[in-house]
């Protein structure tokens, strides 16, 4: 059983992770975790203390665990930037801080690096408005480049086809033959995804107010900083964390928001995706770098995310995911491994680590932190 | 010209604005800046809003426009709610009335809740989405802060069958400092107006030091009302002007509340994660018959309906509930 503890300030619970139903759960991997989230009040995602939180916590829990493969996300560039708009200066600092707390956890921890940046940020140039066709579109994960269409009329088609801001729209079928998959799996994919062009956003219903200062940029290739290795592609740092665990222990450091033209490190440029697809920061991303092969169909971008949310639905406080992805290299690893970010919270899942903590946020209100313990038989 | 829309009852001067910014006056009279525009158009579980004793497990077509007839100094939503709607404009929904049911249609929703702001700076615009909404059967719920009118909360009770009235203080002092009100005396009046012939909860965000200490006052007024209204006990996240400010403790609240929770049946303490007081009990027998999940900060939502349509399956208790048969039909629903 998957464990969870709840942080709320001054107030912790005790749940399993899969029904959310409170246990009593004691002993001292609970006690430890509990004691790290209780130190490591969640600033917030706004907050620039908020990558220190990353470091400060994993550094904490390194002292009752240690681990030897660690993965971490540092998200505060990543949120700052989305919604505020910065100047270069500001933007500069904030970046230097995310790459020196980073640094800050290796120098502490003697771990070895790999570190990859999610790609590049543009500055909103406009939207794509899509509220008003017959059919049906969908955003989903903050998604700027895709929306899924579902239920086009022709006229519909025919409007979207033309719109000088959308760069193609690919039918499931020409999805599918690029990821392969089942059928089963092309289900949730939808009957045609739709492509903005650099700079522009879809706009969906249930869309926010919130309008976007910077969104992903096109990001066929990420950074990735792993001197001495080989790698291509983001399917490719699996492997690597694999063959040198053998030798060093590893961080696996991930900084969102983060691409070739402001990655700060030593680097080689990945392939981030397949032909015309590439990913944008999320969990298809992480688990597509966790795991060593693309992740597109767990949950595929654009997909009808509300058809999901039946109220009989496992793991009630992991997002969208209905069950623990497979596959991934932490979950598989014999060794002790600890995730901790301040993206989503999404960490346990993506990860497969040994303990994940991350920061319970929704839409940017911060409402504490949560941590998983999926093994507490290696300690 | 006065606009009698909320006690505010501003003065507007031709072809200028009262406090919300949503009405003006023209030679017609008073009338709305931006008919139907929404801020909002999307879905949502009405656990989340909350609701918890209507319809229970639905998928909501969630709504709003823009502006406030409020000022609260912990305004989750400032950024709609406070903004100057002129300035919000560019970014909001155009859509008719029929857009709007056609896209609740398309989403799958059991129902339409207005969430976002307060639904009584836009009155005309839901009277009129109000009367498509009835002939489609579709029931309509809000949010609101229930400082309307008397005049408007009949209005508003022809449009709404299920109400969440914010009940944020009783005192003068906090009303003026935190809310900018003078007096919650028009929502109390409001309450027991809907509570007579419309589902009704309530909900109050508590604010340790400053309104805490209101906890069993405002628990005797809501006994005054009916007993049964569910009553969310929020516990205040620290947002806009209050941002900074120390998180509420949670077992001091659940302290003050625990004696209250042997008059009124239906109290819940949430809007934080993990919270242990969302599930509904039977007031007789004390069964769960509704479990729920809090996510915190408007993502709670349905576990387990056990209840034998309104009733406790274990003693037959009724259990206040607007259910009806349509409701149970999320695979319908969602085909």
């Amino acid at each position: 059983m998957s464990i969870t503890v709840l942080d709320a300030r001054e107030w912790q619970t005790v749940l399993d992770l899969r029904t959310g139903e409170k246990v009593e759960s004691t002993g001292p991997l609970v006690d430890t975790v509990k004691g790290v989230l209780q130190r490591h009040p969640y600033p917030g995602d706004m907050d620039r203390a908020s990558n220190r939180w990353v470091t400060d916590t994993a550094l904490d829990l390194m002292e009752g665990y240690r681990p030897r493969f660690v993965f971490l996300t540092y998200a505060a560039q990543y949120f700052s930037g989305r919604y505020n708009a910065m100047t270069k200066k500001q933007r500069a600092e904030i970046l230097s801080e995310a790459f020196l707390e980073a640094e800050r956890f290796i120098d502490a921890s003697g771990f070895t690096g790999i570190v990859m940046g999610t790609g590049n940020m543009t500055p909103l140039q406009g939207i794509i408005d899509v509220t008003e066709i017959d059919g049906l579109a969908i955003s989903t994960h903050w998604s700027a480049r895709y929306a899924g269409l579902y239920g086009p009329g022709p006229d519909d088609l025919k409007f979207l086809n033309e719109h000088p801001r959308i760069e193609r729209i690919i039918p499931r079928d020409a999805v599918c033959g690029l990821f392969g998959g089942t059928s089963e799996q092309s289900l949730r994919v939808p009957e045609y995804l739709m492509l903005a062009r650099e700079g522009y956003a879809f706009r969906t219903i249930s869309g926010a107010m919130k309008v976007p200062v910077m969104i992903p940029a096109l990001n066929f290739a990420v950074p990735v900083h792993a001197p001495g290795r080989v790698v291509e592609a983001i399917t490719d740092i699996r492997g690597i964390i694999e063959r040198d665990l053998a030798k060093h222990k590893i961080a696996l450091i991930v900084m969102e928001g983060v691409g070739l033209e402001e990655f700060p490190l030593s680097h080689v440029p990945c392939r981030n995706g397949k032909e015309w697809f590439y990913y944008e920061p999320g969990d298809g991303q992480y688990l597509t770098v966790s795991t060593g092969e693309h992740r597109f169909y767990d949950y595929p971008t654009g997909y009808k995310y509300f058809d999901e949310l039946d109220s009989t639905k496992d793991y009630p406080f992991s997002g969208f995911f209905t069950s623990i992805p497979q596959g991934t290299f932490a979950s598989g690893f014999a060794g002790k491994s600890i995730a901790v970010g301040n993206k989503s919270m999404f960490m346990h899942m993506v990860t497969g680590a040994d303990i994940a903590i991350e920061c319970f946020a929704r839409n940017l209100y911060n409402q504490g932190t949560m941590a998983v313990i999926h093994r507490e038989d290696k300690l | 010209m006065r606009c009698n829309y909320c006690e505010k009852r501003c003065q507007i001067e031709q072809g200028k604005t009262g406090y919300c910014r949503m009405y003006t006056v023209d030679e017609n009279g008073v009338r709305e800046r931006f008919p139907h525009r929404w801020s909002a158009c999307g879905t949502s579980r009405i656990e989340s809003f909350p609701f918890y004793h209507a319809y229970p497990g639905t998928r909501s077509m969630t709504i709003g426009t823009a502006s406030c007839n409020f000022r609260c100094r912990y305004c989750s939503n400032a950024y709609i709610a406070k903004e100057d709607p002129e300035v919000l404009q560019g970014r909001m929904y155009v859509f008719s009335p029929a857009k709007v049911m056609d896209t609740a249609k398309k989403l799958g929703c059991h129902n339409i809740v207005f969430n976002v702001n307060e639904p009584t700076v836009s009155i005309p615009s839901l009277l009129e989405l109000g009367d498509l909404a009835k002939s489609a059967g579709l029931p309509m719920g809000c949010l609101t802060n229930g400082y309307a009118t008397e005049e408007s909360i009949e209005l508003l009770a022809s449009i709404f069958s299920f109400f969440n009235v914010s009940l944020k203080g009783l005192s003068a002092d906090f009303n003026k400092r935190y809310i900018g009100i003078d007096s919650s005396s028009p929502v109390l009046r409001n309450i027991r107006r809907l509570a007579q012939d419309r589902h009704v909860e309530v909900t109050t965000p508590v604010i340790q030091g400053t309104n805490d200490n209101e906890i069993d006052a405002i628990a005797d007024f809501l006994e005054s009302v009916d007993a049964e209204i569910p009553w969310h006990v929020f516990r205040l996240l620290p947002e806009d002007e209050m941002k900074g400010a120390e998180y509420p403790n949670i077992r001091a609240i659940d302290a003050a509340l625990r004696f209250v929770r042997m008059r009124l049946p239906y109290v819940y303490f949430h809007n934080f994660v993990g919270s242990e007081w969302v599930n509904t009990r039977c007031p007789a027998c004390g069964s769960v018959v509704i479990e729920r999940f809090s996510l915190g900060c408007g993502g709670d939502r349905l576990n387990r309906f056990l209840c034998e349509g309104k009733s406790c399956p274990r003693c037959h208790q009724e259990i206040r509930l607007m259910i009806d048969e349509a409701q149970r039909n999320t695979e319908e629903a969602h085909s």
